[in-house]
């Protein structure tokens, strides 16, 4: 092994000044555990005992060592718990966003309502806390299309609105503080329904799985390391260690702009898949690499097609043609 | 190494060494903020609600400094802080200053 990777003599190198930031931040991205046992005694006659058991750490890093994961969740579930006292949530509804906005009524005259915009995996509403009104409602299978507009406002001012078409046909207009981000999402999340309702299975989509090496870029230069690959039409392209906590490599097939086969040195022989991504080039090494790299194109052009044959599925007008 | 804190204007010297403390603070919350953002576990409204709130922190930090006129002795202060942390570190990881300080003594 020594003869097939000559490796430079490593040197020990250490940023001249540590900083109390950088220090606080090693210790809770690493973590901190501490044991201390203490007897305060006076004249040999033991008086005060401490026993002291700690474990410090950014909570990130907690989750990793499978420590407090389910207090963290009860908390973040807590305020959701908190927002939904006020608004008629259902039942295993989950908020997305939430921003103020008003929605256009249409009664003897067309007049818009104040209230605040909420978006969860459900529902698309409007609802108004003092006094509590839901000024409009829509489930979101039931929206066809969502987009932006420009309109003016009665002032004359441009300003973006939201748009949408529900089953009925009815067309309801919109307006919340950030039209972009409020159709950005409920287009994502009524495409990621549509999927489920479709029933594309995530295992049938899987195309490979297997040990595969990865060079991964480090601070004092690369490194071959082995870890678990896997191509699946629906998830992507990764690559993760064992040791890791997450993918090293995660790659969609519009990412993949190249793929071929070099002659480099690699821990399993002579042959090295590079794939070219656009912050640059992967490099993987296996003993079937072939049946990788056939894998990967297959992965990069039927999903790559198939994307291009529908730009942004996500898009109201798109979404629209698919649905009928 | 002693950090030193203006003894003839104690309140400001006080209230330097405080907001230091809580800008270190504030340093480490927002690193681990990144770390869970990057985490990938959080929702978009959780995203936006942690964003916001370690930006009204770091205004109403940056304008109590402004208000007290502290902005220079804070700065300075956290230099000093971080040349002890060198030290310390620099102390505990390196054998070699071991070796000379138990020279020094004999």
């Amino acid at each position: 092994m020594a003869d097939a990777f000559p490796l430079a003599p490593l040197e020990p190198v250490r940023n001249p000044q540590a900083t109390l930031p950088d220090l606080i931040d090693v210790l809770l991205n690493r973590g901190v555990v501490v044991h201390l046992d203490l007897i305060i005694s006076v004249a040999d006659i033991p008086l005060i005992g401490v026993s002291l058991k700690a474990a410090i750490a950014g909570i990130e890093t907690m989750l990793e060592y499978g420590m407090m994961r389910s207090w963290d969740e009860q908390t973040r579930a807590w305020v959701q718990r908190s927002i939904s006292r006020t608004v008629p949530f259902l039942p295993d509804e989950e908020l997305i966003a939430r921003m103020a906005g008003a929605c256009e009524s249409s009664g003897y005259s067309s007049t818009w309502r104040p209230g605040t915009v909420y978006l969860t995996n459900r529902r698309l509403f409007v609802f108004r806390r003092e006094p509590r009104e839901m000024l409009w409602e829509a489930r979101l299978d039931a929206i066809r299309a969502i987009e932006t507009y420009v309109d003016n406002t009665i002032g004359g001012q441009a300003r973006t609105r939201v748009r949408l078409r529900t089953g009925d046909g009815s067309i309801l207009r919109l307006s919340a503080s950030d039209p972009e981000r409020l159709v950005r999402l409920a287009g994502d999340e009524i495409a990621a329904r549509d999927a489920r309702v479709d029933g594309i299975a995530p295992a049938t989509t899987l195309l490979r799985e297997g040990q595969l090496w990865y060079y991964e870029p480090r601070a004092g230069g690369a490194v071959w390391r082995g870890g678990q690959a896997r191509i699946d039409a629906a998830t992507g392209f990764s690559w993760k260690a064992p040791i890791d906590a997450r993918a090293a490599v995660q790659l969609r097939p519009e990412d993949i702009r190249g793929i071929h086969l070099e002659s480099d040195r690699a821990p399993t022989g002579n042959i090295v898949l590079v794939i070219d991504v656009p912050w640059g080039s992967a490099r993987f090494a296996a003993h079937d690499i072939t049946q990788w790299a056939d894998a990967t194109a297959a992965f990069a052009t039927t999903t790559g097609t198939l994307a291009a044959a529908e730009p942004g599925a996500h898009m109201a007008g798109d979404h629209d043609a698919a649905q009928r | 190494m002693p950090l030193s804190v203006d003894e003839k204007n104690l309140k400001q010297g006080v209230l330097s060494l405080v907001i230091t403390l809580v800008e270190v603070i504030q340093e480490a919350l927002e690193s681990q903020a990144v770390r869970r953002m990057e985490g990938g576990e959080l929702t978009e409204e959780e995203l936006n609600r942690l964003g916001e709130a370690l930006l009204e922190l770091d205004e109403a930090l940056e304008q109590i400094k402004a208000d007290h006129g502290i902005t220079q002795s804070v700065a300075d202060l956290r230099r000093g802080l971080d040349d002890v942390v060198d030290e310390v570190v620099d102390k505990l990881i390196n054998p070699a200053r071991w070796a000379d300080e138990a020279g020094d003594r004999t």
